[in-house]
């Protein structure tokens, strides 16, 4: 048994936009090398608390402790964590590898090359390199943004709707890659989405988000048999086994 | 959105202070200027300009031959739009059509009056092809004929562009309905671009009401308000007070157009999705309206063709042998191309700070979180409504006394002030589509803002820096307006020379002149389109 060690502590955390609380009394533990997702429908908050744990938005209330730290009042760039976007902000003036290696560059200590290959043949990035932005397809697009984070070395790694602009068997192969990422680099990662389904298969814990507030923290296994309020059961289970009788009836064996 | 950097602060405080001393200031003291009297602050100089009838025959004069200078460019521009966009027409006319009718552009507005001298003049090149005077070219017509030249490009712009935002789909959904052809071409075209139409009206209105070259050069005894304030200023007998009364007044139609065309923008359809649809067939569609744009650029090329002619013989149209004569004669005068030097000089540095302050003042708008950074549009739409030449007296009388009097400093900030808005726009418009997530990407990366913008943001604008560089560098080197009350014997510049060398009838001197800034525009825009292409494909 590996031993767990807690990385990040959110405290109480409340956020609101003018007069409309958008946060509200967020504490959660999340663990080192943990993959954690914020579920919850558009609008619920957590693209915010995402914007938060990251230090682009300033919460009203609240603590976030890194490592037993406070890290509430350390800049964004100081704190160490990277994000990589829905739309991976990619910089379409520069072509594939220029994108990786633009953080770097910023660094005092040099990383080595060969480290700096692995991340492009763990990535299979090495045939787009020299690609332009512009000439990359989703997938490989997301694959870009992925190890210009990387490189840096994040304590943290935040991914913001990482699979809603891929489809099909693009979506599985990136699901399993952002799941190997985060287990060989033990890199503690949160991914935002308003898939159940994406979130209960990707993650180890999951946060579901209503209105502001916490609706259930737990493993994919406890949130499935042991739905802790109206909401969770409702909205959440109820989508994933509509999903599961579509999918049952269109192979014929649906039992009731 | 990146939080308030210190950089971004000293930015905007650059550019506020900037427009302060550039803009805000000057118009106040314009203001104080036109109360100003013997007996202190009143409104005597208003009630003496309104009751002076030279001056109301001047207004009267502007606003009867703008308002048909309008209809005229509208109707014409419209046309020239309509054949390029919604009729099968060769794909080569179409381009020969768009680029032809922007080329006046590339003039000063005051050469635009010498070639209509000298192609509809009693022995212009035009009266010869047509065996008789057409019509009395100085005052009304000759001023209708160069306000149209000088209103038509950017009517056309204006109006082709909102024809790239219409959905032709309806067009074939009117038919498909049953519609008339009448009803069809209302419903489908003339609706949608209503308020398009009524803005290139608008805008055609303001450019002729408050040009100072046209008039100046053709405007014979047929006063407008433009030469009606000049007359003041800088004629036998100056009256500032009574000059910043007219420069007031002047301010009033620009300000009323720039709030109409605020509200005819609210006319326009926004659809939602644009669909390329192949157009309907109809060759008489077609031939009519293909023949009558060509007209009207064919039209417009040959009262121009003399400044391409003139310059190269002897003494038109007297002695029509070939020479290069007046081609070396201005080169080898040291006068002649001083002025040019100083044009160039001006106008590049124009260029290069208007573009730079241009650029930073939309960046503050558009990528950063800074308080009171929409201040900028407010600046855009001051100088929009802003006449040349009233920006100009208020110069005159702000930095009379002071040591930017005559110096290059003062024309580069009136050109930079004068002809600020499009280019903001335009980097606002670039600015505002690029991924809101470049600036905290590139912090998470280890840049500073500035670096960011550096490495991310300005290599992914270069066109539109181009486009605005290109523009300024044009309208500076044509420009009259906004500079005439500022230049001296030191700093004259090439269209300020020209409207002097008419006093000496030097005629083959200002061809000569115009065809350099023709050259010298044509060169650059030419070099401008080369680099944005350049660009666009790296």
């Amino acid at each position: 048994m590996e031993e767990v060690t807690r990385l990040l502590t959110l405290h109480q955390i409340r956020k609101q936009f003018d007069k409309k609380v958008v946060l509200e009394d967020i504490t959660i533990d999340i663990n080192q090398g943990e993959i954690v997702s914020l579920l919850g429908p558009s609008g619920s908050g957590k693209t915010t608390l995402l914007n938060i744990i990251l230090g682009l938005t300033k919460m009203d209330h609240g603590k976030i402790m890194l490592n037993n730290q406070d890290i509430s009042h350390i800049s964004m760039r100081k704190r160490n964590f990277n994000i990589v976007f829905q739309d991976y902000a990619l910089f379409p003036n520069l072509n594939s590898y220029q994108n990786i290696v633009y953080g770097l560059k910023n660094q005092k200590v040099k990383m080595p090359e060969e480290e700096l290959q692995e991340y492009i043949d763990f990535l299979e990035l090495r045939p787009h390199l020299t690609k332009k932005i512009g000439e990359l397809s989703g997938g490989q697009k997301q694959r870009v943004a992925l190890a210009r984070t990387l490189v840096t070395k994040p304590k943290l790694l935040l991914l913001d709707e990482p699979l809603s602009a891929l489809d099909g068997v693009i979506k599985e192969s990136i699901k399993d890659r952002i799941k190997s990422i985060a287990k060989e680099l033990k890199l503690t990662t949160i991914i935002v989405t308003h898939d159940p389904e994406e979130a209960l298969t990707l993650s180890d814990k999951i946060l579901i988000i209503n209105e502001g507030k916490v609706a259930q923290f737990g493993t994919p296994k406890e949130i499935i048999t042991q739905p802790q309020d109206d909401f969770v059961r409702e909205f959440i289970l109820r989508q994933l086994q509509i999903k599961r009788k579509n999918i049952y009836n269109l192979f014929g064996d649906y039992h009731e | 959105m990146n939080k308030v950097k210190p950089e971004m602060k000293i930015i905007f405080f650059v550019v506020t202070v900037l427009f302060l001393i550039f803009l805000f200031l000057p118009m106040i003291m314009l203001f104080m200027r036109s109360f100003e009297t013997d007996q202190g602050f009143t409104v005597t100089n208003y009630i003496n300009t309104l009751s002076d009838t030279d001056f109301l025959t001047a207004i009267g004069n502007s606003f009867k031959v703008s308002s048909v200078t309008a209809l005229v460019t509208t109707v014409s521009a419209f046309v020239m739009a309509y054949a390029i966009n919604v009729t099968r027409i060769f794909p080569f006319l179409k381009g020969v059509l768009r680029t032809g009718i922007l080329l006046p552009m590339l003039l000063p507005t005051i050469t635009y009056g010498f070639t209509i001298m000298y192609s509809f003049g009693n022995q212009g090149l035009l009266t010869r092809l047509f065996g008789r005077p057409l019509f009395e070219i100085y005052g009304f017509n000759g001023l209708l004929i160069g306000y149209v030249i000088y209103t038509l490009p950017p009517a056309f712009l204006v109006i082709h562009n909102s024809f790239q935002y219409i959905d032709k789909r309806f067009i074939v959904v009117s038919k498909l309905m049953g519609d008339s052809p009448l009803r069809s071409f209302l419903n489908t075209i003339v609706r949608p671009l209503w308020g398009t139409l009524g803005g290139a009206f608008v805008l055609s209105f303001i450019l002729s009401f408050t040009d100072f070259g046209i008039p100046a050069s053709i405007g014979g005894t047929y006063t407008v308000v433009a030469t009606q304030l000049y007359q003041v200023m800088l004629g036998s007998i100056p009256d500032f007070n009574h000059g910043a009364v007219i420069a007031v007044i002047m301010l009033l139609p620009a300000l009323i157009g720039i709030m109409l065309l605020h509200y005819l923008e609210k006319l326009n359809f926004h659809y939602d999705k644009l669909t390329h649809i192949e157009l309907i067939q109809n060759k008489w569609r077609d031939i009519f309206l293909g023949s009558i744009s060509l007209l009207i650029l064919v039209a417009v090329i040959a009262t121009f063709a003399i400044m391409f002619i003139a310059p190269f013989l002897q003494h038109y149209p007297f002695n029509n042998s070939f020479t290069w004569e007046h081609i070396i004669d201005t080169f080898q005068s040291n006068d002649l191309t001083g002025v040019y030097k100083n044009s160039l000089f001006v106008s590049l540095l124009t260029a290069v700070i208007g573009t730079i302050v241009a650029y930073g003042s939309a960046l503050l708008n558009m990528r950063t979180q800074l308080k009171g950074k929409s201040v900028m549009d407010v600046i855009a739409m001051m100088t929009n409504t802003v006449p040349g030449m009233v920006l100009g007296l208020s110069y005159l009388f702000l930095f009379n006394g002071t040591s930017f009097k005559g110096t290059f400093t003062i024309l580069i900030f009136c050109n930079l002030v004068h002809f600020f808005t499009t280019p903001y726009l335009m980097a606002k418009n670039s600015l505002s589509k690029m991924n809101p997530g470049w600036e905290t990407t590139g912090e998470l990366l280890g840049d500073s803002w500035f670096k960011t913008i550096y490495r991310i943001i300005i290599p992914n604008s270069a066109t539109t820096i181009l486009e605005m560089g290109s523009y300024y560098f044009i309208n500076s080197m044509v420009t009259i307006s906004g500079i005439i009350f500022l230049i001296t014997a030191e700093t004259s510049l090439v269209s300020s020379k020209i409207q002097q060398l008419q006093h000496f009838a030097k005629f083959n001197e200002i061809f000569v002149l115009s065809l350099l800034i023709f050259v010298t525009n044509l060169f650059v825009k030419m070099l401008f389109n080369f680099l944005q292409k350049r660009t666009t494909l790296h």
